[in-house]
């Protein structure tokens, strides 16, 4: 909880380049490297109603225009609501003619929508009440429906004539560097033809003599109508008008009183699924079924990388050493070690322990090159390679290193419970490990800020180190069978406080 | 100033409310028929008399108080604090409200302060507070978390069918305060 609520303090530099939080990177055990939000894909697995959790197919939730057909939301103050039972109000009263006592021995049940945060219902809106609780509720109508369909329809032609341009050059590639990456895939053909497959499957086919009739194009006007006289005279009544955000919420229509609005159609929400860019590899895929939490695949940082957390901080002062505690903590099932060097280290990972040589080769040669082929190239997006960003932070404190390095168990979930003690025998030097318990230990060391800090200029202490621990990846491959040591580095930055007085 | 004086004797409860005995009452209080007080309920006459009317229901940890501000000058007459029929004030809401009409609700957590006047029909949202001098216009309703307002259709229903549970379940659960005087005047602000 503790990193959802609080500000982050100790960041891991992505290979990207941006800083994250333990808790919202990503592990890739494929290329064994860190990924973040902005660095995969994102996939959108299945669309779902927040309020009745119904899956949807992508086809059927784009003819609904994503929103859900049976939930309404407030239009007044957006919240989902509810469908209550009524008698007929008071309020009909039978025609003169007819005797009061034939309508009371009918009492009939009827339905309406109402919102139990701002008590809007849909009798506020004139809405009438229906018999039945599943609805039938009435729809809006879009003034603008058929401009909106010429429109559409339009560019449907449009993109059938690109279809047909899009096939006339079908082997020829756009730009000469493609070439030179198709030339080491296979992937060359496939996916310039996905991309027909994917407008073939969108629109169909449609003869481009229709091309002729362009609609109209809308025109801009200089005049405005004028505001009405009363305007200036009549006082404002507030709460009759729709605010800026509940007339946001009807796009189409834009009411202005507070009387026409209308419930809307609670939009779906989606389950995304996050892919490395590099190796094609699934990163973390949520569970089908929308009402479960559970992920198939979840290959989550704090399940891999060793979690760093500040413990205390001695106050700091500009040019002066003060001791700073870290917890480190393994999360995963093999023993590591973790070592921390300075911040000019070099990021290439090293791989240790590995009996042949020529393993090293093909495993930089394969990082380096191409994605293996994994999917069907329909349902891939054409990998977006960026530039790794700069690093915005800047330490500007000074951290004495050590130099031997921290051995941490690995993660025994049954130790919690355990009160017979630690049975492990590190040779630690307690000048650098405090204290230990289980796959956690705490270290210190020591901070200088540098002595340009001042206390009031509000400027937070930054140190960063790299860090290097040791990971075992139990992936088999075909080239390797059995499981690889390796040690990896990630770069970490940690907020550690304010400037405490002067030097 | 009255405390040897038995604190029962101020509290007035007509024919038909319900009181119960773990509900805190201090100073001069009138309470209407059908007002039914929650235990735990406080109802503070600091500054001068509380009149209830008919039908209220007051839930737990809900405050009434007749009080001044501490600054405030001494005022030249009593002020009195009248409260209609068929309010509802929810689960720790506190209403210093001079002036409270009929057929209001002051959802749980609600604030109203001493210079509001809730006029008929309002409704003050879970957690909204309203603390400078205002009047509520009537089926006016005020909710989410900046308060927004709106004039409702209509006003609340007044909670009969509530009222009618809570006058045959509470006596079996709790202590009852006694009601002291018979609806002959037409006491309570009805």
């Amino acid at each position: 909880m503790s990193y959802l609520n609080q500000p982050d303090y100790v960041c891991y530099v992505c290979n990207c380049g941006s800083l994250k939080p333990i808790s919202k990177i990503y592990f890739c055990r494929h290329c064994s490297k860190i990924r973040c939000g902005y660095c995969v894909c994102q996939e959108v697995d299945s669309h779902y109603c927040p309020n009745c959790m119904e899956n949807l197919p992508s086809s059927e939730v784009r003819l609904k225009k994503n929103k859900c057909s049976n939930c309404f939301k407030c239009p007044c103050c957006f919240q989902t609501l509810s469908t209550r039972a009524g008698h007929v109000p008071l309020r009909v009263v039978p025609a003169d003619g007819e005797d009061s006592k034939d309508v009371k021995t009918t009492p009939k049940k009827v339905y309406y929508l109402s919102c139990s945060l701002c008590r809007w219902t849909s009798r506020d809106a004139g809405i009438p009440d229906q018999s039945m609780a599943t609805g039938g509720w009435p729809e809006q109508e879009n003034p603008h429906t058929s401009r909106i369909n010429t429109l559409i329809d339009y560019h449907k032609i449009l993109a059938s004539i690109e279809k047909q341009q899009s096939e006339r050059k079908k082997f020829r590639p756009k730009h000469p560097y493609m070439q030179i990456i198709y030339l080491f895939s296979f992937q060359a053909m496939f996916r310039i033809t996905s991309a027909m497959v994917r407008k073939h499957i969108g629109h169909p086919a449609k003869p481009t003599n229709e091309s002729t009739d362009q609609p109209s194009p809308a025109v801009a006007s200089t005049e405005v109508e004028e505001l009405p006289t009363d305007i200036f005279t009549e006082p404002v009544e507030i709460t009759k008008i729709t605010t800026l955000e509940q007339r946001l919420q009807q796009p189409d229509v834009q009411t202005e009183n507070v009387n026409e609005l209308r419930p809307q159609h609670r939009q779906l929400l989606v389950r995304r699924s996050q892919r490395c860019r590099v190796c094609e590899h699934n990163l973390c895929k949520p569970d089908f079924c929308s009402q479960s939490a559970k992920f198939k695949i979840q290959l989550a940082a704090f399940y891999h990388v060793p979690e760093v957390r500040i413990v205390t901080c001695e106050p700091l002062r500009p040019g002066k050493s003060s001791e700073l505690l870290l917890k480190f903590c393994n999360p995963t099932q093999h023993q590591t070690q973790v070592v921390l060097l300075p911040l000019d280290t070099p990021m290439t990972p090293i791989l240790t322990l590995v009996d042949e040589k020529e393993e090293v080769k093909q495993d930089n040669a394969q990082q380096g090159s191409e994605s293996p082929n994994l999917l069907p190239s329909i349902v891939r997006q054409v990998p977006v390679v960026e530039e790794t960003k700069s690093i915005k932070i800047t330490a500007n404190a000074d951290v004495v290193l050590p130099q031997n390095c921290l051995i941490l168990p690995r993660r025994d979930d049954a130790a919690e419970y355990d009160d017979t003690g630690d049975t492990h025998n590190f040779q630690d030097d307690p000048k650098f490990v405090i204290w230990r318990k289980g796959n956690k230990a705490v270290i210190k060391l020591h901070v200088i800020p540098h002595e340009n800090l001042e206390e009031n200029n509000n400027q937070p202490v930054v140190i960063g180190f790299v860090m290097q621990y040791r990971y075992v990846n139990t992936i088999t491959t075909l080239e390797h069978k059995a499981p690889q040591k390796l040690d990896l580095k990630v770069k970490l930055y940690l907020t550690i406080g304010n400037i405490v007085g002067s030097a | 100033m009255s405390s040897f004086v038995n604190r029962r004797t101020n509290v007035k409860i007509a024919v038909g409310a319900l009181v119960c005995e773990e509900s805190i009452l201090k100073g001069d209080i009138t309470i209407g028929p059908n007002t039914i007080i929650h235990p735990k309920a406080s109802i503070i006459a600091e500054a001068g008399p509380i009149i209830i009317g008919e039908g209220n229901i007051i839930e737990e940890m809900a405050t009434i108080a007749n009080r001044l501000p501490v600054d405030a000058p001494e005022p030249t007459t009593i002020p009195v604090q009248i409260i209609g029929s068929y309010n509802v004030f929810e689960t720790d809401c506190t209403c210093e409200a001079f002036k409270v009409g009929d057929c209001n609700i002051l959802e749980s957590k609600a604030y109203v302060g001493r210079e509001v006047e809730l006029t008929s029909g309002c409704i003050i949202g879970a957690s909204c507070s309203l603390t400078e001098s205002d009047t509520i216009p009537e089926d006016t309703i005020i909710y989410g978390n900046e308060c927004q307002r709106r004039e409702m259709h209509g006003k609340p229903y007044p909670p009969i069918s509530q009222i009618e549970f809570l006058l045959k379940i509470l006596p079996t659960y709790h202590h009852i305060r006694k009601p002291n005087i018979v609806p002959t005047k037409n006491e309570g602000g009805l």
